[in-house]
């Protein structure tokens, strides 16, 4: 086609403008100390205690989460698979809505749900049982991030799940496969693509997250994203929040090589 | 030959259409059987209940003499041949042969054997590490077959194997398929819609129409002496026109009336309807005014070895098909001839929808 | 069995995902502020939410920045789309890989860079400074939902066009557009859910004395929930059902048609 080049020139200004100045200038900052100089300070702060103390919670935190959406999601996506048309299209339509609502307001729900003066409280205590301490808790986060990510892991194994070819399964029983022979080897090896990206949308935000842990966590969690967000806001250290931003980005693209070795597509399922 | 899988009046419908109509069917041991219908003709609906994929509404599956009407899939001592071959695309060639074996827990080094045994069968010698993407049409399909023989079935199921394929492959393919078979001395049950295949590869084929088994028998059987008109439609070319019998072997065609040998004994009765077959070729043109019938040549088309011709018939009633080796031109009076034993009197089609026209009438 | 099974296992999702949103809606007609205690029905949490000036400002905010986003993303994004295709499949690959950046990078530090840049090029932050982030990150989704439908394909029919005598321009409204058309829906829809939903990189970019309905909320939260965010809830989860309903029995009927012809 006679497609001309130079219809792409907004959006390479656009990409230096909002993408590779922006990520220069955390690259600068975080390698630059408050009075100017060049320094790897900000850098080697990720392995003071506290903030080895985030880090490793938002791991833990991030992994747990991601494997509960995980078990929670590959059943979902079977059901899905196997109901008929009309009950598919209600159940996704189901799954979707609440990605519509603002996740803030999602997020609050539970804060609702889980207060000392909240709904389950209330609950506990119309049977006579003492309150519980739900918030303020690493599970109450991880519920939190379980709540809002879950329709993100659902969605693109339910999509890689529905394309695999009935006759692949029936195959496998053709072959003498059992049950269980045929998911181990047949239907979760050909989800695994859809498991890389559910993974990627859960485990990335969850790693990274301030806000859940500041409402449901009361600001007495610290993850990562909570320190980060704290030298930016509260601290005015943009040198050192830059410095931490970057290291985090290493963890990020570190965690998404490794997916993607699992899937050989590439990452062709990503959206 | 002993009998090695009978189908017992099998019924299945979906979502209230029947599929099959109550077949009923024997396999012997060592047999190549071809199921040979139009699609939606419930062959592959056949195929899938003996495979195991799918439960019929009513009647029995015997197998080596036991009922296995509710036996899974993956307990049946059959294997199946895709027609999208199936394979899996996430495991290499050889993964994909040793797969039945893996499953059962055979010894590697008898797993490797077998690869390689298997490959070697079906002409690939050496290709066990190769990804399946790599592989074209022909040789996915061969891959196929390999994956469903190491397991030693007892039947090999094949749904439409060669139907992906181009014609020349699939010439190719059918001598192969006919020495597979005869190396692995096992049974085939052959799905497919093309009447050459089912013609060239079968020691049996099974003619079937909306869900009901129309004829079954020897591929000459059914080229010779097919039971009706839709049977005689399907295999080959032919002339189907309406007929009556009007007295003891004559019958009445486009107005004029015929001797042929087909009579009471045969279950045609004077005064039966009748459809009436003759195949193109054997119409012999004779000299206008010295034949049976008398017409014009309207079209005429030279497909290879001989002509094909439209006729209409003088009194304008019918087209016939012709085949013939000596030209003639489009416009020319032609006189047509026909042997009495080459005038077939059949019923009309076992079908409801075709009874329920005729009732019309 | 495994049918009941089932259905047990999607009743239990659906109720995990679904009771604390109606929570959210039964407190917000709750007479009192406690979130235990039912007192009775009353509407008086979304007087205050419509009488807040604030937060309909905010509203106002929000929709005017992501139709505004989503505009200018569909038209660079699309732009972009049809000047790759003439590149050299180098460049091309070049240029997707920076496109893919701000998808995979965690939100809050393409937040934090776009906020630094801000600070360095003395941008003072406010509406603009949202409005051009929130471009920056529509414009992926636009690029990803319209490229693959500009394939050889297209070529072909744009070539077809001008073997008929169509002028360049004509064939190109006519033909390539049309062929994009169902891309560039996509893309801008995504544009706009995406900039309605966005709250961390509304977070870092905003000024201070503008807010969107999230920077809203959040600020309201650290201080105490109040149930006139229950009355929000209701309202957005009510406006999300009424318009995924229409789309969806939309599309059906579409489906239908196309089926039928």
């Amino acid at each position: 086609m006679v497609a001309k080049k130079r219809f792409a020139t907004p959006f390479i200004i656009w990409i230096i403008a909002g993408t590779v100045i922006p990520l220069a200038s955390i690259a600068y900052y975080g390698f630059t100390s408050r009075e100017g100089g060049f320094t790897f300070a900000n850098i080697l702060a990720m392995f003071q205690h506290d903030h080895m103390q985030a880090l490793g919670l938002s791991l833990l935190l991030a992994v747990i989460s991601t494997v509960i959406c995980l078990v929670m999601a590959f059943p979902m996506a079977m059901i899905l698979r196997e109901s008929k048309w009309g009950k598919q299209g209600f159940l996704i339509f189901v799954i979707i809505l609440p990605m519509w609502m603002n996740f803030l307001l999602r997020t609050m729900a539970w804060q609702v749900l889980l207060e000392r003066q909240g709904v389950i409280n209330a609950l506990i205590t119309a049977v006579g049982l003492p309150r519980q301490e739900l918030m303020n808790t690493p599970g109450a986060i991880v519920l939190g991030m379980v709540y809002d990510f879950l329709p993100f892991m659902i969605l693109p194994i339910y999509n890689t799940v529905s394309k695999i070819d009935n006759h692949l399964i029936e195959a496998a029983y053709d072959l003498g496969a059992s049950k269980t022979m045929t998911y181990a080897r047949v239907i979760i090896p050909l989800t695994v693509p859809g498991i890389v990206s559910g993974v990627t949308m859960v485990f990335i935000p969850a790693l990274t997250t301030f806000v859940i842990s500041n409402m449901l966590g009361g600001g007495k969690i610290n993850l990562i994203g909570n320190i980060i967000e704290q030298e930016f806001t509260v601290n005015s250290n943009w040198y050192l929040g830059s410095g931490l931003s970057l290291v985090m980005m290493v963890f990020i693209i570190a965690s998404m090589l490794l997916l993607q070795k699992f899937d050989k597509t590439g990452g062709q399922n990503l959206i | 030959m002993g009998e090695l899988i009978r189908l017992e009046h099998i019924v299945k419908s979906f979502d209230d259409t029947m599929v099959l109509n109550g077949i009923d069917l024997s396999v012997a041991e060592n047999e190549f059987v071809t199921l040979l219908g139009p699609s939606g003709c419930g062959k592959t609906t056949t195929l899938r209940i003996i495979g195991g994929f799918e439960k019929p509404d009513e009647g029995r599956v015997w197998f080596d003499g036991k009922d296995i009407t509710d036996l899974p899939a993956n307990q049946r001592l059959l294997n199946t041949v895709f027609q999208n071959y199936a394979l899996f695309p996430h495991m290499t060639v050889g993964e994909n042969i040793a797969f039945g074996l893996r499953v059962k827990n055979k010894p590697e080094q008898y797993i490797k054997d077998k690869i390689k045994y298997a490959l070697k069968l079906v002409n690939l010698d050496g290709f066990q590490n190769r990804q399946i993407d790599q592989m074209s049409g022909g040789q996915q399909q061969r891959i196929a077959m390999a994956r469903a023989i190491v397991n030693e079935p007892r039947v090999l199921l094949l749904d439409e194997p060669l139907g992906a394929l181009d014609l020349k492959l699939r010439q190719e393919m059918q001598y192969e398929l006919v020495r597979l078979k005869k190396e692995l001395g096992i049974t085939f049950l052959y799905i497919t819609h093309d009447q050459e295949e089912a013609l060239t590869m079968s020691d049996k084929v099974v003619v079937m129409n909306e869900g009901y088994i129309q004829q079954q028998g020897t591929p000459e059987q059914i080229y010779d002496e097919p039971v009706n008109a839709f049977v005689a439609d399907f295999i080959g070319d032919s002339n189907i026109i309406d007929g009556t019998m009007i007295a003891e072997k004559v019958v009445r065609i486009d107005g004029k009336d015929y001797p042929c040998i087909d009579g009471t004994e045969q279950g045609f009765p004077p005064r039966s309807r009748v459809d009436v077959v003759i195949r193109p070729e054997d119409i012999d043109i004779v000299p206008y005014g010295q034949g049976q019938w008398n017409g014009t040549i309207i079209s005429k088309l030279f497909i290879g070895v001989h002509y094909e011709m439209l006729v209409q018939s003088e009194d304008g009633k019918v087209e016939w098909l012709l085949q013939n080796y000596d030209q003639h031109d489009v416009g020319e009076k032609i006189g047509m001839k026909v042997d009495p034993e080459n005038i077939q009197i059949m019923q009309k089609p076992k079908s409801e929808a075709e009874s329920a026209i005729e009732l019309d009438l | 069995m495994k049918k009941t099974l089932g259905r047990i296992y999607v009743l239990l999702i659906m109720l995990f995902l679904y009771l604390p949103i109606l929570t959210l809606i039964v407190l917000s007609f709750n007479d009192a502020k406690s979130m235990s205690v039912w007192t009775g029905f009353s509407l008086h949490w979304y007087a205050e939410l419509f009488q807040s000036r604030l937060m309909m400002g905010a509203i106002v905010n929000t929709f005017s920045i992501a139709i505004l986003a989503a505009i200018i993303a569909t038209v660079v994004g699309t732009m972009a789309v049809i000047g790759m295709s003439a590149m050299k499949p180098r460049q091309e690959n070049t240029l997707m890989a920076f496109n893919n950046i701000p998808m995979l990078n965690a939100d809050i530090v393409t937040g934090i860079a776009l906020m630094l840049f801000f600070l360095m090029v003395s941008w003072p932050r406010g509406y603009m400074s949202i409005l051009f982030s929130h471009t920056t990150f529509c414009i992926p989704y636009v690029i990803l939902s319209v490229r693959p439908r500009l394939n050889k394909n297209t070529d072909r029919l744009f070539e077809a066009a001008l073997d008929l005598g169509a002028s360049e321009k004509y064939a190109f409204r006519k033909i390539v557009i049309p062929e994009l058309k169902p891309g560039i829906m996509t893309g801008f829809l995504l544009s706009f859910t995406m900039s309605v939903d966005d709250f961390i990189i509304t977070y870092f970019t905003r000024g201070a004395g503008i807010n969107t309905i999230s920077t809203l909320i959040y600020s309201e939260v650290k201080i105490g929930i109040r149930p006139s965010l229950f009355a929000l809830s209701t309202i957005i989860f009510v406006v999300a059902l009424v318009v995924l309903i229409t789309v969806n029995v939309h599309q059906s009927r579409a489906d239908k048609a196309l089926s039928a012809a």
